[in-house]
């Protein structure tokens, strides 16, 4: 090779390195762009250049990472069905075992989120039968206990939990939950036999006074009239007073067990939302 | 072969100057990304992409685009204020005109003045022969013979267009008067006659039990009962009556309901009459 | 920068951005999510608020029977608002009357025998969504009030 032909081939060979940097180089500069409007909290906008980002790179270098966070933005606009399509766009463009985890981890917890639990725990089977995630056992646990918490389930919560560590903070924590829970079957079944008694159970004590009055006070009406051969009157009485404050003492009964079992999920729940420090949906 | 190389050295290197400057926000580039994300129907980000350019880019399928763009979001108004800033000589000048038209109905729901006319050519000519007769639907009355209001449209839709003209001009609206005049002679038929079987027997039902308990209470000389029997059949009376001219009312408002929901899902699987532009193939 | 430099300069400024307001109003920000479970359980609103002696004396029966004898007596009603809510809501919206010609007409058709309710909409927890604005005789509020029954209503 002659001394020309060999410098315009190392300057060939150099120009096609540098043209490959540089697109690179403004490839690169657009993700930063990008990712810095997301942790600057401006999803929208941040959709918009990872989008930019995605149509102009021939190269599909980016498309797993740019997939992902357009992901979690939509995620944080609480536009689930677009930030799931965007998952499993990043999903399907993964490079290696790690990030197809991460990203599945992602749309098990907007599935947490939307509680569809089954879909999450179903999800979260696949995960734990893949050979390729034996040693993500403690993780897919994890997520399984907040796919229970968000079902209201918290005694398996505090199960799955526990198989990570006995002293694990979730456990101890969905422990205390389910020990304070009231029993909405007893309930029901105090005011069955005692009109009232379900609503002290649950500490409703002036709607439990009240009950008991009424249905003592007809009771009383229903019986006499039949005592005394007013039969018609008896059944009146009977039927459409008695029953109906004794079937209202029973709803109140269930009702109230319900309503108090509730508030404390919400208040649990809103305790995880603000001050847990772990990892959360 | 030295020549060859020389000539490829001279490609790459202006190639070079540029690659390093690839600018995502440059105009065109902005054009081509704006074009992808209106083919994938995100017209947010289409407009506002169209819209940073516009100035710098003088283009009639842009400015048309936008106004489209901002008809598919629903901001008919802004859409319409693009169509105002159309040239005349535009080559999508007649097309936005429709457009604009569809703006109008979507905005104010009524019929349209004699607007000043562009030159159509025969498609355009009949969608807004088409369209300016449904705009006669929104009118208080017609401006039109059935015939020819029906006449302008394909055989395919003169059926519904027709059903529509009836249930506009000649509603099956029920008379609350006769509703009422009907419930104060038999307790009930008021409702009966607008379809309420149910409430209507209901209504019968009690205020005949509430007149018979009275009597009942008179004959055997239980004045007080009688009296308090009286007062609640007398209310539940004038209740009957006063509930058959609403149920009337409410009847009428579902019959205004219907043709207008009726017209705009007619309109929409129509696309207002209008061609569908396909910018994307 | 002159002034007339400065004019076109501020008008051009207005002009984008009253181009972008709209697309601003609908470009999504970030939600604060809540992890709570939605709570459909009725909440009584005992206001201790009165305008006036009239209004007193019609918050005194309602929340007496409220307490004493429907939040007793079980979940009877079908309709959202319950009857009782009703009677106020009535009263509130047009005078003492009309309200008690309302609610009349109202506990008849709760006493439907043929539970015939298909023709009204829902509330989000199943009840039957009936508001007094749609029994006032206002034909104008009627027609906005109107919804299908295929509709669920966030009451």
């Amino acid at each position: 090779m002659t001394f020309v032909t060999e410098l315009c081939v190392k300057i060939l060979l150099l120009s096609f390195v540098v043209i490959n940097l540089q697109a690179q180089t403004a490839l690169k500069d657009q993700f930063n762009y990008a990712k810095k409007l997301y942790n600057d909290e401006k999803y929208f906008d941040a959709v918009t250049e990872f989008k930019r980002l995605l149509f102009f790179d021939n190269t599909n270098k980016y498309v797993f990472e740019a997939s992902k966070f357009i992901g979690l933005s939509y995620k944080e606009g609480a536009k689930f069905s677009d930030a799931v399509y965007y998952f499993t766009l990043a999903e399907k463009n993964a490079q290696n075992n790690e990030e197809l985890f991460e990203t599945r981890i992602e749309i098990i917890k907007i599935n947490i989120l939307r509680r569809s639990t089954g879909r999450a725990l179903a999800l979260l089977v696949s995960l734990q039968n893949d050979k390729r995630y034996i040693n993500k056992k403690d993780e897919i646990n994890y997520w399984r206990g907040w796919a229970y918490i968000f079902s209201d389930d918290w005694e398996n919560a505090a199960f799955m939990f526990n198989s990570i560590s006995p002293n694990h903070e979730l456990k101890v924590f969905a422990d205390s939950i389910n020990s304070e829970f009231y029993d909405v079957t007893l309930s029901k079944v105090l005011s069955v036999f005692i009109p009232g008694a379900g609503q002290f159970y649950t500490g409703e004590y002036a709607s439990g006074l009240i009950s008991l009055g009424w249905n003592v006070l007809w009771g009383y009406l229903t019986i006499s009239a039949f005592i005394d051969d007013r039969i018609f009157d008896g059944i009146m009485i009977g039927s459409f007073l008695w029953w109906r404050f004794y079937t209202g003492n029973l709803q109140n009964a269930e009702k109230f067990a319900l309503e108090k079992n509730l508030n404390m999920t919400n208040d649990a729940l809103r305790y995880l939302r603000n001050n847990y420090p772990g990892s959360k949906p | 072969m030295k020549l060859t190389l020389i000539i490829t050295l001279f490609f790459f290197i202006p190639n070079l100057a540029q690659n390093s400057h690839f600018n995502f926000h440059s105009p065109e580039n902005k054009k081509k990304f704006a074009d992808y994300l209106f083919c994938e129907g995100d017209y947010l980000r289409a407009v506002e992409e169209y819209e940073s350019i516009r100035d710098l880019i003088r283009n009639d399928t842009i400015d048309f685009k936008i106004m489209l763009g901002y008809s598919s979001l629903g901001l008919f108004e802004e859409s319409n204020k693009i169509f105002k800033q159309f040239n005349y000589e535009s080559v999508f000048y007649s097309d936005g005109y429709l457009y604009s038209l569809r703006n109008i109905l979507q905005i104010e729901q009524r019929e349209f003045d004699y607007p000043g006319i562009p030159s159509f050519d025969p498609t355009q000519w009949k969608s807004f022969r088409k369209l300016f007769s449904i705009s006669m639907l929104y009118a208080d009355e017609p401006f039109e013979s059935k015939e020819k209001f029906v006449s302008v449209f394909e055989e395919d839709d003169q059926i519904t267009v027709s059903l529509l003209y009836d249930y506009k001009f000649n509603p099956p609206y029920k008379s609350e008067l006769l509703a009422g005049v009907l419930s104060a002679v038999i307790p009930g038929s008021g409702k009966m006659y607008v379809g309420e079987w149910g409430d209507g027997i209901t209504a019968l039902l009690v205020t005949g039990l509430f007149a018979f308990l009275a009597y009942d209470n008179f004959r055997a000389d239980h004045n007080t009962r009688a009296w308090i029997f009286t007062g609640l059949g007398a209310f539940f009376y004038a209740g009957n009556v006063y509930g058959s001219v609403a149920s009337a009312q409410i009847f009428n408002a579902r019959i205004n309901f219907e043709f207008k929901e009726g017209l705009n899902l007619f309109l929409q699987h129509k696309n207002y009459f209008l061609p569908e532009y396909d910018f994307c193939n | 920068m002159t002034k007339n430099n400065l004019k076109f300069f501020f008008l051009f400024i207005f002009i984008s951005t009253s181009a972008f307001c709209q697309l601003d109003n609908l470009k999504w920000k970030k939600v604060d999510l809540s992890y709570e479970k939605p709570n459909n359980f009725r909440q009584r609103d005992y206001s201790f608020e009165f305008d006036d002696a009239g209004d007193f004396a019609k918050k005194s029966i309602a929340y007496t029977y409220w307490f004493f004898i429907s939040d007793v007596d079980g979940d009877n009603c079908p309709f959202r608002p319950s009857c009782s809510s009703f009677l106020m809501q009535s009263v509130e919206e047009t005078n003492i009357a009309q309200g008690m010609l309302m609610f009349f007409d109202r506990f008849t058709r709760d006493m439907n025998l043929y539970k015939g309710h298909y023709h009204y909409p829902r509330v989000k927890d199943g009840y039957y969504y009936d508001p007094p604005s749609l029994y006032t005789l206002n034909e104008l509020n009627v027609n906005f009030y109107y919804t299908p029954a295929t509709e669920v209503v966030d009451e």
